[in-house]
Order: structure tokens, then C-alpha cells, then sequence
């Protein structure tokens, strides 16, 4: 084997070796295999938060246009201004993930924690509104679940959409 | 050709530290490109998914080991450990990640999954252009450093 051959050998040993003892150490750190297929929920690295999720998930539009329908529920839109602006699910409320900390103290004002919440982004490849599902969670809110398919799942169902 | 000439000796010392400075910037820039991808594996993971070309079950492994080869190779580059080997091994990632995005830009496919998170990757992703034309330069910098013959300068191990 050429002299050059062995050193990339030793090398890639060595990256691989560093990456799966610091993947297994570190707080970031993620599982070998993720869950990347759309058709079993959300696509995630991590496949063992996934399954915790699935409690804390709405599986389909129908189910989440029942929801809606019977009228308790609040709808949270995660997505950016612009793409809630353009449509949004009647009745949802825009609370962008990227302006979270700038507008969750309003949010709070307005919406008590016993109030059910359902949020949603972009449907399967979007983890946003895991993302404020989780950190209204934090902040107290005990009735919050996540409509995974999203505006797209909505708007592929047909069903009415709002816009301002 | 006369190799012992002044002229050629003072030659191969510009190339010595040229060399230097070629394996400084490439070791240096994947150090610093490999530093966000191993604090957050799992938006790396999300981008490599985004890419459409890789089996499901091999996404999260790609995203644990490529950072730590961009780390390796960058490191050994940067301290003169082996860095035939090292621009050898950057090289090969780099023709990698062109053939990637060429493909991705051939047959259109774009990733936008319509999130905040990995809003930037999507960005880069609009201009494969850009991306190519970066990889390229680097690729021929990773080149320069494996072919090189000349005395190289601050070298730890020859390799």
C-alpha cells in the first residue's frame, strides 16, 4: 500500500474514533440512526425524542380540522411573519420562532395557560413548532400539542385558509 | 535541468513557504467549518437529509464523522503532521461535496423545508454557483498542498 494510502487510513481512523467518542460524550450529542422518514412523523436526528413526541402530536389535517372546528383550541403559527401573512389556518395566531423572546410576554397577556394550543410550521421537515411547543411548555402552558403536517398538510386537504 | 543552481534552491524556498501558507488557510478554514457542525450535529444531520442523495439510515452517521474529518485533516494541516495525507483526504471530501451540489443544481432540487433553523444552509443552497466556485478554489489549494515535492516548512511528520 502506498505510503500516502496509509497515512489517509490512519487519519480517517483516527477523525472517525474522535467522532464517535465526542458524539458520545457531549450534551449535542446524537443518536447513530435519526428518524428521516416522512411518512412516520416528523424527520429528526434524534429518533428516541421523536417517539416521545408522538403523545404530544396531532397525526393528520382531519384530526386537527376537528380540533379547530370544535372552537377551544388556540392555533399558534410558528412560521415567519411573511408566510402567516400570505395564509395561515382561520383563527391561528402568528408567534414566529424567530421573534419568540420578543413576543411570547404579549402572548402571555393574552393567552392563559389552561387554554389548549396547537402550533404549527411547515409541515413534516419543520421542526419549529416542536421547538415553541417546547418552550411554551416551559413557560407554563399545560395543554399544547403539535399539528405536524402543518400549513402545507391543511392547505393539501383543501380546507379554508385566512389571509391579512 | 540543474536543481542545485541558486536560482532553483531560492525557488524551492518561496514553495516551501508558500506551501506553509496554502496549508495555514485550507487546515484553518475547515478547523472554523467544522466547529458549528459538531456543536449542533442535528441541523448538520437536517442539512445532509436536505441533500436528497444519501441512505436514510446512513444520515446521522455522515453527520457525526464528516465534521471530525474536517477537524482531523485541518488540524494536521494546520501543525504539519502528515499533511500529504490530510490535503489528500480534504481533496477527496472536496470533490465530494461538488459532486453533491452539481447534482443538486443538474436536477433542480433545492431543500427548503420552510424553517427557521436551517434557514442559512437553505440560502447557501440557492446559490450553487457560489458553492461550486468556493469548493473548486479550495480543491485546488488541497491539490497544490498534496503534490507539493519542496522542502516543506514547519513540518512535525513528512506524510
Amino acid at each position: 500500500m502506498p505510503d500516502v494510502i496509509k497515512k489517509v487510513v490512519f487519519l480517517l481512523s483516527a477523525a472517525i474514533g474522535l467522532a464517535l467518542l465526542v458524539n458520545g460524550l457531549s450534551p449535542h450529542g446524537i443518536p447513530l440512526m435519526g428518524q428521516w422518514d416522512t411518512r412516520q412523523g416528523v424527520v429528526t436526528a434524534d429518533a428516541a425524542a421523536a417517539a416521545l413526541w408522538m403523545d404530544f402530536e396531532i397525526p393528520d389535517p382531519a384530526a386537527a380540522k376537528q380540533i379547530l372546528d370544535a372552537g377551544d383550541a388556540l392555533f399558534v403559527d410558528v412560521r415567519s411573519r411573511e408566510m402567516y401573512l400570505e395564509g395561515h389556518i382561520p383563527g391561528a395566531v402568528s408567534l414566529p420562532l424567530e421573534e419568540f423572546d420578543d413576543r411570547v410576554e404579549a402572548f402571555a397577556r393574552e393567552v392563559s395557560p389552561e387554554r389548549p394550543i396547537v402550533t404549527y410550521c411547515s409541515g413534516r421537515l419543520c421542526q419549529d413548532s416542536h421547538t415553541v411547543a417546547m418552550l411554551l411548555m416551559e413557560r407554563g402552558y399545560e395543554n399544547v400539542v403539535v399539528f405536524i403536517d402543518g400549513y402545507p398538510g391543511w392547505t393539501d386537504n383543501g380546507y379554508p385558509v385566512a389571509r391579512q | 535541468m540543474d536543481t542545485l543552481s541558486p536560482g532553483n534552491s531560492a525557488n524551492w524556498h518561496a514553495n516551501g513557504w508558500l506551501d506553509l501558507g496554502l496549508r495555514w488557510l485550507l487546515g484553518g478554514l475547515f478547523v472554523m467549518a467544522s466547529a458549528h457542525k459538531i456543536m449542533d450535529p442535528a441541523a448538520f444531520a437536517k442539512i445532509v437529509y436536505g441533500y436528497d442523495l444519501f441512505p436514510l439510515a446512513a444520515i446521522n452517521l455522515i453527520a457525526i464523522i464528516v465534521p471530525f474529518i474536517e477537524l482531523t485533516a485541518g488540524l494536521a494541516l494546520l501543525s504539519g503532521v502528515y499533511p500529504r495525507a490530510a490535503a489528500v483526504m480534504l481533496c477527496g471530501l472536496l470533490l465530494t461535496f461538488i459532486m453533491v451540489i452539481g447534482i443538486n443544481a443538474l436536477r433542480g432540487h433545492v431543500f427548503d423545508c420552510g424553517c427557521f433553523a436551517t434557514s442559512e444552509a437553505a440560502l447557501w443552497q440557492n446559490h450553487p454557483g457560489l458553492m461550486l466556485g468556493r469548493n473548486a478554489a479550495l480543491l485546488l489549494i488541497g491539490w497544490r498542498v498534496a503534490v507539493f515535492r519542496g522542502r516543506r516548512r514547519l513540518l512535525v511528520c513528512a506524510g
